[in-house]
């Protein structure tokens, strides 16, 4: 994995992941961030991370060497982005710390699921939900609970063709197929509680500004969101933090990602278009598309 | 302790996501969430002194054009069929449906949940429709997400038989 840095705040990470187990197709993959216009420091992180199993065959007396072939390519994709909040030192050290504790958590106990598996897949599930509670702690560890830096987090594990979300907070996940994109994360703001509950209107809330203020977040209380998606090649998946969706449409971001041929320069045409249309927050991306064998 | 995986399958808004948020949080929304792909929920019963952990799988709803995506069943220990009794086309894809879940797992212990039962009034399903269920060897239950009516019944029926290892 390469990791750049260069102008403007942005940093971006990319690299060509062929993947046999995707039968030929791989995956395409970008992120980028920016710190925006008018925020001095960027909160936001992302992480795009390949899981694999070591083992790589040098000799051996076997003739069947297929299935230890495989342990060398099977690999599962980590994708996440946080949106740190609680001041520009503090948001940022929440973020940063809650996916480096996730990156090195799974590093060392999701070893053994790298293909997809449905009489193993809750143990997974679980060993994921045990990396989110672990980054929470990491965040609460910088200061005492509820008085400190808190972030969200958007993650997708895909261990082709499933891809497993576990979501905290604002920032959101989308999925495009056949053009038509789906937010498949639930905000979980104050706000979108009050509507729940049938204590406020969405109006009401937007007028209250409390669309903005999370009730859910790693370092304060939280309640993770788990779900589930199956892939199929030429989808896309899109995670980002509110620093795109304050400013861009569903409809736009749906007509770049269909449009724009390359993770990378999906992720610049939407940083781009959250930039221009004002840049008020930082911006995060993550495009992921799925691409099919004969492309 | 045991865990059976259970999944939610029905048209989009008949209710199953309501259903799991009444069961697990008791807790109703007016807002209509649509699912995309599959929200996982968990709930611990006991059943004749033994834990069961119940894995709830949320299915997105079928919009009539779309197919149930099968791979979500794998696994399954039973199934919750959940109909909209103000739409009566819920009712009539009730029995689609649950070929496509049998050629996908086979037979397994379900349920019927003819859910919105707090808007009886409305109902476009006739006791005689849910009657003719009977013959179909499905345990059927008047459910209502909104007011708790028949929600924990059909988890906790579901869950004993599943754990007692009754044939459906």
């Amino acid at each position: 994995m390469a990791r750049h840095h260069h102008g403007e705040g942005q940093t971006t990470v990319s690299g060509p992941a062929p993947s046999p187990e995707m039968g030929g197709g791989h995956l395409d993959v970008f992120g980028l961030t920016d710190v925006g216009k008018k925020r001095t420091a960027n909160e936001d992180q992302f992480v795009i991370a390949r899981m694999r199993k070591s083992l790589e065959l040098e000799y051996t007396s076997l003739e069947n060497t297929e299935a230890l072939d495989q342990l060398g390519h099977s690999a599962a994709r980590l994708l996440m982005v946080a949106d740190g909040v609680g001041g520009s030192f503090a948001g940022g050290l929440a973020s940063s710390s809650a996916v480096e504790a996730l990156t090195e958590y799974l590093g060392q106990t999701a070893g053994c699921y790298y293909k997809f598996d449905v009489d193993t897949e809750h143990e997974f599930l679980d060993q994921l939900e045990g990396a989110v509670q672990k980054a929470h702690e990491r965040v609460q560890s910088h200061t005492p609970k509820g008085r400190g830096p808190a972030t969200t987090l958007t993650m997708v594990t895909l261990v082709w063709p499933r891809g497993y979300v576990i979501h905290v907070g604002d920032s959101r996940g989308y999925h495009l197929r056949g053009g038509r994109l789906r937010q498949f994360t639930q905000d979980q703001t104050m706000g979108e509680l009050l509507i729940e509950e049938g204590v406020m209107t969405e109006e009401q809330v937007r007028e209250s500004g409390m669309h903005n203020v999370l009730s859910s977040a790693l370092g304060a209380d939280y309640i993770p969101s788990i779900g589930l998606l199956d892939f199929r090649f030429n989808d896309v998946l899109l995670l980002c933090t509110d620093g795109l969706t304050k400013h861009v449409s569903d409809d736009e971001m749906a007509a770049i990602l269909e449009r724009e041929e390359t993770a990378e320069s999906a992720c610049r045409t939407l940083v781009d278009a959250a930039l221009d249309a004002g840049g008020t927050d930082n911006v995060t991306v993550v495009v992921c598309r799925m691409v099919a064998p004969d492309e | 302790m045991i865990q059976k995986k259970i999944c939610m399958v029905g048209v989009f808004g008949t209710g199953k996501t309501s259903m799991v948020r009444q069961f697990v949080f008791s807790k109703f929304s007016e807002k209509y969430h649509s699912t995309v792909g599959v929200k996982v929920d968990r709930k611990e019963v006991d059943v004749d002194g033994t834990t069961v952990k119940l894995l709830l799988w949320d299915l997105e709803g079928r919009d009539g054009h779309q197919d149930i995506q099968t791979s979500y069943l794998r696994g399954s220990a039973g199934i919750i069929f959940v109909v909209d009794g103000t739409r009566r086309e819920t009712f009539e894809q009730l029995f689609e449906l649950r070929l496509v879940v049998t050629r996908a797992i086979g037979e397994v212990p379900a349920v019927v949940a003819v859910n919105k039962a707090d808007l009886v009034n409305e109902w476009q399903i006739t006791d005689e429709q849910l009657n003719a269920l009977d013959d179909s060897k499905w345990h059927k239950l008047k459910t209502s997400a909104k007011t708790g009516e028949g929600v924990e019944e059909a988890f906790l029926w579901l869950a004993t038989t599943m754990a007692k290892g009754r044939q459906p």
